[in-house]
C-alpha cells in the first residue's frame, strides 16, 4: 500500500510552511535537468515534440508545432482560457487524436509505435465526460482499469486485486465500493473513475480538466490525490485545469497555452503573474504570493485598449 | 482530504455475495425461463394432428430406448436411419421436438446477437438486423425464389450468405478512417430501405402465390417443417457464436464505457468492435438459415434481461441464452397451434408478444432505454 493516503506523511504543500522545503527543491532542480531521472528516480520520461494536433472536422491544426517536455514524477498543469488547446494537446499526447506532425515520447519510444495495450500499462487518461451503464457497481468499474494488463482469457490475478484495492484507498472510494455507479454524485463519480485509471498502474497519468464542475469538498479531494500521487510515488501527472488558482498551488509546473501555443513554462511562481494573467486570460488580477503557492484575486475583464483608456493599468497597486 | 471511513471487516465477505456474477436474479430469471422452455416444449409435443396427453408425451420423450440410444442420436445428430421405436416416440423425437430444439437455438442466437449489437452500437434500439443483415438476407430469398428457383435448395445458405454480405457493405458505408456506432446505424437504414425496396420489388413480380408465401415466411420467419436438419446446420455455427459472445463479455462492459475511454484503456476499438459485429452476424445468419428473419426476440430479449439482471454483458449473455429460448419456444407453441391446423410464421406471433412486453416495460420503467 505504497500510495495509502492515511500513511502518508504530513509534508505535502498544502501544509508545507516553508516554500523553500529541501526535499522539494532537491525534486525540483532534478526535474529541470534535462536528463531528469538523475540515478535512483524511475519516473518515466514523457515528452512531445513539435507537436501537431487538430480536429479531422476542421482544417486548421489547434496546436501547430508545439515541444513539451513533462519533468518526471511531478505535475504539470495545463492552463490557458477557455479554446486555447489545453485538451487538444492533452488528447495529442494520449495519442487519441492522431498527430498531423511531430511524434510523443514515453521513455525514448514514440507512443504509436507501442501496442494499444502496452501503451495503456504505462499512459492513463481520465476523459472530460465519462459515460457508463448506471448499473454497474463501483469495484467493477474499477476492475476496468486492469484492462490492459489482463489477456483475453485472463481472470483477475492476486495483482490485479491488490491494484484495485489500492487504487480505490487512493481514491477514498472505500465506503462507495458496493454501491451503483448511477446512485453516485458528480463528484463521488469523478473519483471513481480516478480510481479506475489508478488501477490501471501507469507511470504517466493524464487528467483533463478533473476539477471542473466538481464541489470544494471533491474538488480537494481530487487534488489531494495528486499531491499523494506526487509526494509518494514516481507518478508523472500532467493535468488541465480551469482553475488557475488550483495549478498554482498544486503543480510543480505550469505551462500557459493561448490560442494553441505556448505563451509560458516553468515553476508556478513564475508563470502565474499578474502580466500573464493579463496576456493570456485577459483579466486584471492581483497575484498574491503565499506560502501555498501565489494566490490569484481576479478583479475585472479587460477588454483590449478600453481597459487602458479607462485608465486602469493591471498593477500591483491597491 | 479523504477523511473518509475506512472499510470494516465485514466489507469484503459482502462484496463477495455482491460481485457472485450468479446472483439470484440470473439464477431466477434462468429457472424461470426453463420452465418456459420445457413447458412450451410439452405442449408442442403433446398437441397436433396426432394428439397425446402430457403424460403420454412425457413418457415418449423420456424414452430410455431413445435417449439411451447411441444410434437414435447419432441419426438425429450426424443424419441417417432413424432405428425403430414406437409411433409415439417416433412422433415426438422425429417430428415435433425438433422444431422446439430449433426454436430454442434460433432464440439464444437472435438475443446474444442483439445484446452483442445493443453494445457495439450503443444504441438500445439496436437489433441483429440493425446493420443490414436482415435487408440482405431478405433481398436474396425474394431473389432466390422469384428469379433464380433453381437454387431454392440452397436458401439457407443464401439467405445467411446475404445476410453477411450486406453487414460488410454497411460497414464499408460507415468506415471513414474508422467508424463510430451512430455511422454504423445510419450507414444500415441506408442499406435498409434500398434493399426493403428492391425486396418489395421482387413481390411484385412473384406471380404464384406460393411463392409469395414462401417468401412472407422467410422474411417473417418461420419454425414449420423444421427438422433434425436444420438443428444440425445450425448448431455447430451456434455453439461457436455463444461460446465467442461469453468469452468477450468482458470486451462489451469496457465497449459500453464509450470510445475514448476503451481506448484509452488499450483498446483496439475498432478491430474489438468488428469482430463482435462478426460473432454478432455469426448467430443472426445461423437463426435465418433455418428459421428465416424472426423479428422482435433480438430486440426484446435484451432488454427483457437487462431489466432483470442489470448491464453486465457476463450475466446479460447468460440470461439471453435462457430467454431468448423462452421467448421463442413459447412465440411458437402460438403459431403452431393457435390457428390449428393453420400454421402461422413465428414471427408474426413474437411481435404480437413481444411489441405489448415492450411497451409495459417502457411504462414501468423510468430507465428504460438505457444500456
Amino acid at each position: 500500500m505504497a500510495w495509502d493516503r492515511s500513511s502518508r506523511p504530513a509534508g505535502g504543500r498544502g501544509t508545507t510552511v516553508d516554500r523553500t522545503d529541501p526535499r522539494r527543491n532537491g525534486r525540483r532542480s532534478d526535474g529541470d535537468r534535462e536528463t531528469g531521472a538523475g540515478t535512483e528516480t524511475p519516473a518515466s520520461e514523457f515528452r512531445g515534440e513539435e507537436l501537431v494536433v487538430g480536429y479531422p472536422s476542421a482544417d486548421e491544426p489547434v496546436i501547430d508545432g508545439e515541444s513539451l517536455r513533462v519533468p518526471p514524477g511531478e505535475v504539470t498543469a495545463l492552463v490557458g482560457p477557455n479554446g486555447s488547446g489545453k485538451s487538444t494537446l492533452l488528447k495529442g499526447l494520449a495519442d487519441q487524436l492522431g498527430l498531423d506532425a511531430g511524434r510523443v515520447l514515453l521513455d525514448g519510444a514514440d507512443v504509436q509505435s507501442l501496442e494499444a495495450k502496452e501503451l495503456a500499462r504505462k499512459l492513463g487518461l481520465l476523459s472530460q465526460e465519462n459515460t457508463s451503464p448506471e448499473s454497474v457497481p463501483v469495484e467493477k468499474l474499477v476492475e476496468h482499469g486492469r484492462y490492459p494488463h489482463r489477456g483475453f482469457f485472463d481472470g483477475l490475478s492476486a495483482a490485479d486485486r491488490e491494484a484495485i484495492d489500492r487504487a480505490i484507498s487512493l481514491a477514498g472510494v472505500e465506503h462507495l465500493r458496493g454501491r451503483e455507479v448511477g446512485s453516485l454524485s458528480g463528484g463521488q463519480k469523478q473519483l471513481v473513475w480516478i480510481a479506475m485509471i489508478l488501477a490501471q498502474e501507469t507511470d504517466v497519468l493524464l487528467l483533463d480538466e478533473p476539477t471542473t464542475f466538481l464541489d470544494l469538498h471533491h474538488q480537494l479531494e481530487v487534488m489531494g490525490i495528486v499531491e499523494t500521487l506526487r509526494d509518494d510515488s514516481d507518478v508523472t501527472v500532467v493535468l488541465v485545469l480551469h482553475d488557475i488558482d488550483q495549478a498554482a498551488r498544486y503543480a510543480d509546473h505550469v505551462v500557459a497555452l493561448k490560442d494553441g501555443a505556448i505563451y509560458a513554462r516553468g515553476p508556478p511562481e513564475e508563470v502565474v503573474t499578474e502580466g500573464l494573467l493579463a496576456e493570456v486570460f485577459e483579466i486584471d488580477a492581483e497575484v498574491e504570493l503565499t506560502e501555498r503557492g501565489p494566490r490569484i484575486v481576479p478583479l475585472r475583464p479587460r477588454h483590449g485598449n478600453v481597459t487602458a483608456e479607462r485608465g486602469e493599468p493591471p498593477g500591483p497597486e491597491q | 482530504m479523504a477523511g473518509e471511513p475506512v472499510t470494516d471487516t465485514s466489507t469484503t465477505s459482502r462484496r463477495e455475495q455482491w460481485f457472485g456474477w450468479f446472483d439470484g436474479s440470473l439464477f431466477t430469471l434462468c429457472l424461470g425461463s426453463l420452465v418456459i422452455v420445457i413447458a412450451g416444449g410439452l405442449i408442442q409435443v403433446s398437441f397436433g394432428a396426432f394428439s397425446m396427453t402430457i403424460l403420454e408425451a412425457w413418457q415418449a420423450v423420456f424414452n430410455p430406448e431413445v435417449i439411451l440410444n447411441r444410434r437414435a442420436w447419432e441419426a438425429f445428430l450426424l443424419g441417417g436411419e432413424v432405428p425403430e421405436m414406437n409411433k409415439r416416440s417416433l412422433i415426438v423425437w422425429n417430428i415435433r421436438l425438433p422444431r422446439v430444439f430449433v426454436g430454442i437455438l434460433v432464440g439464444m442466437n437472435l438475443a446474444v446477437s442483439g445484446a452483442i449489437f445493443q453494445a457495439v452500437t450503443r444504441n438500445e434500439l439496436a437489433s441483429p438486423f440493425i446493420l443490414g443483415v436482415s435487408s440482405g438476407a431478405g433481398l436474396t430469398i425474394l431473389l432466390t425464389l422469384v428469379v433464380f428457383s433453381g437454387l431454392t435448395a440452397f436458401l439457407p445458405l443464401i439467405a445467411s450468405v446475404g445476410g453477411a454480405v450486406a453487414f460488410l457493405i454497411v460497414y464499408a458505408i460507415a468506415w471513414k478512417n474508422g467508424t463510430s456506432p451512430v455511422r454504423l446505424v445510419l450507414a444500415g437504414v441506408i442499406v435498409g430501405t434500398v434493399f426493403g425496396s428492391l425486396q418489395t420489388a421482387f413481390f411484385f413480380f412473384a406471380d404464384d402465390i406460393g411463392v409469395v408465401q414462401s417468401a412472407i415466411a422467410w422474411t417473417t420467419g418461420s419454425l414449420t417443417g423444421t427438422d433434425w436438419e436444420q438443428v444440425r446446420m445450425a448448431l455447430p455455427w451456434t455453439v461457436v457464436a455463444m461460446l465467442l459472445a461469453l468469452v468477450s463479455s468482458r470486451q462489451l462492459n469496457v465497449l459500453l464505457l464509450g470510445e475514448s475511454t476503451a481506448q484509452s484503456l488499450g483498446m483496439s476499438v475498432e478491430k474489438v468492435r468488428f469482430a463482435l459485429s462478426g460473432v454478432a452476424v455469426l448467430a443472426a445468419a445461423a437463426s435465418i438459415a433455418v428459421a428465416g428473419i424472426v423479428g422482435f426476440v433480438g430486440l426484446i430479449v435484451p432488454h427483457m434481461v437487462r431489466s432483470v439482471v442489470g448491464s453486465d454483458y457476463k450475466k446479460l449473455v447468460i440470461g439471453c441464452l435462457f430467454a431468448g429460448p423462452a421467448l421463442m419456444v413459447a412465440a411458437d407453441v402460438g403459431a403452431r397451434l393457435a390457428l390449428n391446423p393453420v400454421q402461422i410464421p413465428v414471427g408474426i406471433v413474437t411481435g404480437l408478444v413481444g411489441g405489448p412486453y415492450f411497451l409495459y416495460l417502457m411504462r414501468k420503467q423510468q430507465t428504460m432505454g438505457e444500456i
